[in-house]
């Protein structure tokens, strides 16, 4: 590999960082918002009056996920046009499926016998949802975030594509121009950012699993 | 219906199908493109699949069996998959050996094979219960009987499983090695982005999801046949 | 039949010996059932014996030839072995029928042999060979399972069966009528076995003769009645005495197990084995021993009302066991 250290340094201390600060929103603000959406969702469809269909949106979040990422990201730019907003709604819609399905299979996993000694003790609706449901589903839940906070920064390279920037112009302009330097310099500044929020999910999933349930 | 509403309707239609379904036309002119994309998204994802099934069992058979080498395995899987797909196309290109082609993508795409086909051999293989290769052994079955009749047919709607997510995986992730030269039918999108041709861009996106989607509904059928009734609890 | 001779085992990792200088023997035919609490090495015993686990030290021999022979493949050795263990392992992936037919198709048996030999197996354990031959082990209750089991284990006319609590995993009632039928079956098989259990009672119940262990050592082997008679120290005493059934045996009194009968046979009034119906059935127990005999008379005053058997002894035993 024609590989000069230099050329890698400027790329990654020079090049990069505006681009990082990009990639990061490109990340953060599709999980977070997606997180919402999906949390909300999956919320009110495991409510008693919507529960029957949680089986048939299962399987349509089930065939969502087959979806290319590049189908994804591409099919909006028609509507939206180019920009950072399209991306960002691109990558939204991206984040979404993993968390809901996530969210759904866990407030789903929730035991019954557990629900109907909660419902003995008198909790209303809302205590129920916050003081049993929430918390026992809390490790599935954080998985699904984990997984779309990994899958969504490597698909939002493919956001510069559509005019979103962040680290993918970087890793573009080195396979136009065969610049591993810029390639490696993007990749690792990716996997930086993944694996960094990955750790504090974790961190923060300690915080929240209810003490017995860590493994 | 009134005439006056049905009339409404067919305006409204034939608006939204320029607007919006003009793709179809797209995908009835250009057949011929169509028909060599997908053929050579086919035969890039059937290169990447023969390779990943020998290698990635093979890896996830041994790493079942030598505890030590799992965790490695598993590490090195997990960087793979956080390494953009473009990124990893984009290093094999740049190698000088590989190139932009085939090679190069096919390379990068086995890699990404690696995580969801050995976790789902090592899983699998992890499933037969302790009884049942206890009992095995204690009725007389050789080492290589016990891997070949017990543990591999109860592992395998689980490494099934593994095959029919690395296929649909793959089958998606092909369409980025378009950037590095491939002509397959991401194609379309790529060159749709760069023309600003909805209907190119449409049609690419959708020929490639109904495509997946449909590989993993075709997959799980026949992943629900191959698995021993025994083994289909619900 | 089968003899163990000064047999170790350490495991590795390990510096206490999880068996520790065992040697005994199992005539042919026998039931030898293993019993002491988890841990004991009970299990580690009979896995030595098919050379699941081999042994740290000792020899073992079957038939008069050495197990741990550099010519004897342990496989091969396992095939003419039966095995049959509490959590059955039945192939989850392959019909009963399969399953029943897993050691005679390693040893390449003919397959009309083999069908017929399934049929008849099924048939032989209490199973309608028709109705479950196609089943998937988790179509059956716990029961059949263990059925099929040991189908499985006899399938190839081993002329030894291992035995590792291959009814423990039942509720008592189905455990009750598996160990009956068992016995039954054993009467027409003649194999030799080897039994493991924590449970003293059936241990009685399905031992010609019991060894108990404790903590890798041979506390004590015998008889059932031998054992009941004169437990050899107080480990014995405890594991017979913290069972409420055999407690009882002091506390019932003899007339209530007697047999009322007329015709008292020769070799009691011979031997002089009587005892009263106030008696405590372990006197009972007691006086057999001493006489080297099963049966003995039971008088009420000087009158003659009865006998009492071992075999009424043990049923005693397993019917006040059946009931908690």
């Amino acid at each position: 590999m024609d590989f000069e250290m230099d050329r890698f340094m400027i790329a990654l201390l020079d090049r990069s960082p505006p681009h990082a600060l990009e990639h990061l929103q490109l990340v953060l603000i599709p999980v977070v918002v997606a997180f919402i959406i999906a949390f909300t969702a999956a919320v009110l469809l495991t409510r008693e009056r919507y529960v029957k269909y949680t089986d048939r949106v299962m399987t349509v979040f089930n065939i969502g996920q087959t979806i290319p990422p590049l189908a994804v990201i591409a099919v909006f730019f028609p509507f939206l046009g180019l920009g950072r907003e399209p991306a960002l709604f691109a990558l939204t819609i991206y984040a979404l499926l993993p968390i809901a399905r996530n969210t759904l299979a866990g407030l789903k996993g929730v035991p019954g016998d557990v629900k109907d000694a909660a419902r003995g003790m008198g909790m209303t609706e809302w205590e129920m949802l916050f003081k049993v449901e929430i918390p026992l589903s809390m490790p599935v839940v954080m998985a699904g975030i984990k997984i779309s906070v990994v899958l969504t920064s490597g698909t939002a390279a493919l956001g510069a594509l559509v005019g979103g920037g962040g680290m993918g112009a970087v890793i573009f302009a080195g396979i136009d121009f065969f610049r591993a330097e810029l390639i490696v310099a993007g990749t690792l500044i990716i996997g930086v950012i993944a694996i960094t929020l990955d750790r504090l999910l974790t961190l923060i999933d300690d915080m929240l699993t209810p003490p017995h349930m860590k493994a | 219906m009134t005439p006056l509403s049905l009339a409404l309707a067919l305006f409204w239609f034939s608006n939204f199908y320029d607007e919006y379904l003009g793709f179809i036309q797209f995908i009835i002119r250009r057949w011929d493109r169509v028909i060599e994309y997908t053929f050579n998204h086919f035969s890039l994802v059937l290169t990447v699949m023969f390779f990943s099934l020998i290698l990635w069992i093979s890896v996830g058979l041994i790493i079942s069996r030598y505890e030590k080498l799992a965790s490695t395995a598993f590490g090195i899987g997990n960087i793979l998959f956080v390494i953009p797909s473009i990124s990893l196309f984009g290093i094999f290109i740049t190698i000088p050996m590989l190139g932009l082609g085939r090679t190069s993508a096919a390379l990068a795409l086995i890699l990404y094979a690696m995580m969801p086909m050995i976790r789902n051999v090592y899983r699998g293989i992890k499933s037969v219960e302790w009884p049942i290769l206890d009992a095995a052994r204690g009725m007389g079955m050789s080492a290589k009987q016990i891997l070949f009749q017990i543990q591999i047919p109860i592992a395998w709607p689980i490494i099934f499983a593994g095959i029919r997510v690395t296929v649909v995986m793959i089958t998606g992730i092909a369409t980025v090695a378009t950037f590095i030269g491939e002509r397959n039918l991401g194609r379309f999108i790529h060159h749709g982005i760069a023309r600003e041709s909805a209907d190119m861009i449409i049609a690419g996106a959708v020929i490639v999801s109904v495509i997946a989607i449909l590989l993993d509904f075709v997959l799980g059928k026949i992943e629900y046949k191959i698995t021993s009734p025994g083994l289909r609890r619900v | 039949m089968i003899v163990l001779d000064k047999v170790d085992k350490v495991f590795p990792g390990s510096t206490i010996p999880a068996v520790n200088q065992i040697s005994f023997q199992i005539d042919e035919g026998n039931i030898c059932v293993f019993v002491g609490p988890s841990g004991c090495g009970k299990t580690t015993i009979l896995r030595m014996i098919n050379r699941l686990v081999e042994p740290t030290g000792g020899e073992i021999y079957i038939k008069g030839k050495k197990v741990s022979d550099k010519e004897v493949n342990p496989d091969e050795l396992r095939r003419e072995i039966g095995y049959v263990i509490q959590q059955i392992g039945l192939m989850p992936h392959r019909t009963v029928e399969q399953n029943v037919a897993l050691v005679p198709r390693l040893l390449k048996w003919p397959e009309e042999k083999i069908s017929l030999r399934v049929k008849e197996l099924l048939e032989t354990v209490g199973l309608d060979a028709e109705e479950v031959s196609r089943k998937y082990p988790y179509q059956l209750s716990g029961g059949m399972m263990q059925r099929v089991g040991v189908a499985r284990a006899l399938a190839a006319d081993p002329p030894i069966m291992l035995m590792d609590e291959p009814f423990g995993a039942v509720d008592p009632i189905v455990r009750g009528r598996l160990q009956d039928e068992f016995l039954r079956l054993q009467k027409a098989l003649k194999k030799t076995i080897c039994f493991v259990t924590h449970d003293i009672n059936e241990a009685i119940k399905m031992g010609d003769h019991i060894v108990i262990m404790n903590k890798g050592e041979l506390v004590q082997h015998g008889t059932p009645m031998e054992i009941l008679c004169n437990p050899a120290n107080y480990f014995v005493k405890d594991l017979i005495g913290t069972d409420r059934e055999i407690k009882l045996l002091e506390l019932t009194k003899s007339e209530e197990l007697v047999t009322r009968t007329k015709n008292i046979p020769e070799q009691i009034i011979e031997k002089d084995s009587f005892i009263l119906a106030i008696d405590p059935v372990q006197r009972a127990l007691e006086i057999m021993m001493k006489k080297n005999s099963d049966l003995v008379g039971v008088r009420d005053g000087a009158e003659m009302i009865g006998t009492i058997s071992w075999e009424d002894i043990k049923k005693h035993i397993n019917m006040i066991s059946g009931d908690n």
